[in-house]
């Protein structure tokens, strides 16, 4: 038994670090998704495309690196560390997503160059009463989804419909859905395209999985950045002639972050472990990792901004910028409540 | 990566789940509900169920052959203990003993003393407390002040130890005592005392739980044998760090396993009470969650052990974890059963699955004892963050 990483994922780990270290520390992340515009930037998408991780888990006869869920987290925990803009994770499911469908490799070897983006538009409601979602017929699909990320960005969405998913060609009539997280770019879509039928719906269940872990490993990434942030201002910052962080009431939350976050990995690298070796509860270890490390984003990052007192309120520091961006995973890749439902539902199947 | 169990592990896990099915005659719970146990009557049930264990070789299974053990790995134990907690078996009687005396032995005892202490130890023949903390020293457990003073062959020992766990059942003690009181801690020392040594006066302490399973014990001049010193004088407070451990490092598989019983009960019983809604349900899943990152925490500290890596502050961790995740599912099982999760297990009409408000009284144990919640709190913000001290 072994939890490390083996030698090639800690390469892996180690080059994507300093990448997103050079290429977008969080001040850069933050210039490009707080300015108008598409909310990412073209320049680095590309070089994602050259480094092989648009392709991460695409099969290598598509254009892929064929890696699985372990390689996955440990790039999406770089990129939550610097709250990377624009829809990383969101392609790679679409690939995924794409591969399941089967003759679709065209496409995959597209969207792993970085020549098209694709990601999935599956929400159909905001509030519980809606009635939405999309009809297909004749080549055609009509009708709404929401929440869909990057949409205004895609050529083409894997849409969920009456008749099952389909891949919808763009130009897409969008919407913008702005929310509290100003680095997101969701939009309301309004359908009149063409598509291709390219499976039933149960495809888009099939990559649910693989969404709560990655979505987890980039909680796990806010955990980290946030309580390393935490915890430099805790020895900087002065008050009553000592540094904070020599309260003991400031060291007990910054223990619980340690707590929060170690806990945090061992379940999100469990997880990804669990869906590349085919384990019996991977269905289980996986929706606790969601909600596990993204409940503990949303903790830590509310504890840093109540420790940066002043500071941690104003525009200026990081500190939102994670904070915004767990909020966000709460309800996205696996919404909060409904992964408390099926967490318990199997258990009582046990 | 590799999280799994090998086929020889697995082959090891049917081989004990067998066993244990042929063996344990009454499970824990059923033992704890049966009106003609007293206190008495249950440490004679953990007792012979030790015995039996010993006797198959499932105890003490990572010590070295010749004392009892067969050198079996920290996965084997581990595999060992969740199949036990799985089938809600008693705990054993010695696990103070087990736990921290014997390996204290093993790695700072002379060969004399294991061949006198183990084997009766490791067969329940002799039942061993722990004489760490004092009225006065608790968290702070450096501040002991039972004193030993050599005397010709002997150590003269003076002062009184409290919340000593088995203490009424137990007849030897582990002690540390203060050998120099100018050396805060190169002045402790790590001393075996037999119970029936003139000059001791142990008595039950009556815990929240109306039972008494700890008690305080008083030395008024005892006579100990020179011999039964551990390791050289004033080596005692780092020997009870190195055994400590263990005892916060090894058993989160086991813990995780326990509670993951209490757990399933809980849910079962919401069930059959048709506690069913929203609010419920979302907090039944945020403990099945939870108890999912303890054993994932447990898995990892296995896996890093197999790995051949020393437990680090990681153990802090896993201590708060699971000692803070017990109250939360009783607290949450006391929130929802109500005044009837308020009734005692003799009550004909209690749940038969679990004794409900005893488990929710004995988990506010569990963040006090062997370092505190707080103490753990304070290791992390020192050795893992290097915090300013104060």
């Amino acid at each position: 038994m072994r939890f490390e990483l083996s030698e090639d994922q800690t390469l892996l780990k180690d080059a994507t670090t300093s990448f997103f270290a050079s290429e977008s520390p969080i001040e850069t992340s933050r210039e490009v998704s707080e300015a108008d515009g598409e909310g990412f930037s073209r320049g680095q998408w590309k070089k994602l495309a050259e480094l092989g991780y648009l392709g991460l888990i695409a099969a290598e006869s598509a254009g892929g690196a064929g890696l699985g869920a372990i390689e996955l987290s440990v790039v999406l925990q770089q990129a939550g560390r610097v709250c990377f803009p624009g829809p990383l994770l969101d392609v790679v499911l679409a690939t995924r997503a794409l591969t399941a469908a089967g003759g679709q490799d065209e496409t995959i070897t597209q969207i792993a160059a970085g020549e098209k983006i694709v990601v999935l538009a599956q929400s159909d409601r905001v509030w519980p009463d809606d009635i939405g979602g999309a009809t297909f017929a004749d080549g055609h699909v009509k009708g709404s989804k929401v929440f869909v990320p990057f949409a205004a960005s895609a050529d083409a969405l894997l849409v969920t419909t009456d008749a099952g998913l389909v891949l919808a060609e763009g130009p897409f009539a969008c919407e913008p859905m702005p929310t509290v997280d100003e680095a997101q770019r969701f939009a309301r879509v309004e359908f009149d395209n063409a598509a291709t039928l390219i499976g039933d719906n149960t495809l888009v269940e099939g990559v649910w999985e693989l969404a709560h872990v990655g979505a987890a490993a980039l909680a796990l990434g806010v955990c980290e950045a946030a309580g390393e942030a935490t915890i430099r201002y805790s020895t900087e910052r002065e008050t009553f002639g000592k540094p904070i962080g020599v309260y003991q009431v400031l060291q007990h939350r910054m223990a619980d972050m340690v707590l929060r976050t170690e806990s945090s990995r061992a379940i999100v690298f469990r997880a990804a472990w669990s869906l590349d070796n085919g384990a019996a509860d991977r269905g289980l270890v996986a929706v606790s990792a969601k909600q596990y490390a993204v409940e503990s984003a949303n903790e830590i990052t509310l504890a840093s901004v109540q420790i940066h007192g002043g500071n941690g309120f104003t525009w200026e520091y990081n500190v939102h910028r994670w904070l915004k961006l767990a909020m966000t995973l709460d309800h996205h890749y696996g919404a909060r409540n409904d992964l408390l439902e099926r967490a318990l539902e199997q258990v009582e199947a046990q | 990566m590799d999280l799994s169990f090998t086929a020889e592990h697995e082959k090891f896990r049917t081989e004990v789940r067998a066993w244990i099915a042929d063996n344990l005659k009454q499970t824990w719970s059923d033992a704890l509900r049966d009106p003609n146990n007293g206190e008495h009557e249950l440490i004679e049930v953990r007792r012979a169920w030790q015995r039996a264990r010993y006797k198959a070789g499932y105890l003490g299974m990572s010590f070295p052959k010749e004392w009892g053990g067969r050198g079996a790995t920290g996965v084997e134990e581990a595999i060992l203990a969740e199949e036990l907690a799985r089938a809600d078996a008693p705990e054993h009687v010695n696990f103070l003993g087990i736990g921290l005396c014997a390996p204290a032995l093993i790695h700072h005892g002379s060969e004399e003393q294991r061949r006198r202490f183990i084997p009766p130890m490791l067969a329940g023949d002799e039942i061993w407390c722990q004489g760490f903390s004092e009225p006065g020293a608790g968290s702070d457990l450096a501040s002991l002040r039972t004193k030993a003073e050599l005397d010709g062959d002997s150590f003269i020992l003076n002062g009184q130890k409290c919340w000593t766990t088995f203490g009424p059942w137990a007849d030897w003690v582990f002690v540390l005592a203060r050998t120099d009181p100018n050396d805060r801690y190169g002045g402790i020392s790590f001393i075996l005392c037999d119970l029936k040594s003139e000059g001791i006066d142990m008595r039950p302490l009556k815990q929240i739980t109306g039972e008494s399973e700890f008690g305080e014990v008083f030395f008024e001049n005892v006579r100990v044998p020179k011999e039964n010193l551990v390791g050289e004088v004033g080596e005692g407070w780092k020997i009870a760090m190195t055994v400590l451990g263990y005892e916060r490092g090894a058993g989160t598989m086991s813990t995780a396993a326990h509670l993951g019983n209490g757990l399933r009960n809980l849910v079962k019983t919401a069930k059959e009470l048709g506690l069913d809604d929203v609010g419920t349900r979302r907090k039944l899943g945020k403990l099945v969650v939870d108890w999912q990152t303890l054993y994932s925490n447990g898995l990892r500290t296995l896996a890093n052990m197999a790995d051949g890596k020393a437990p680090g502050p990681e153990s802090s961790i896993e201590k708060l974890f699971w000692s803070e995740f017990d109250q939360r599912l009783r607290e949450t099982a006391l929130e929802l059963l109500g005044a009837g999760g308020q009734l005692s297990r003799f009550y004909s009409g209690a749940r038969p699955d679990v004794d409900w408000p005893r488990d929710f009284l004995w988990s506010r144990a569990e963040t006090i004892f062997s370092g505190s919640s707080e103490i753990q709190r304070n290791i992390i913000a020192k050795r893992v963050l290097g915090l300013p001290q104060a």
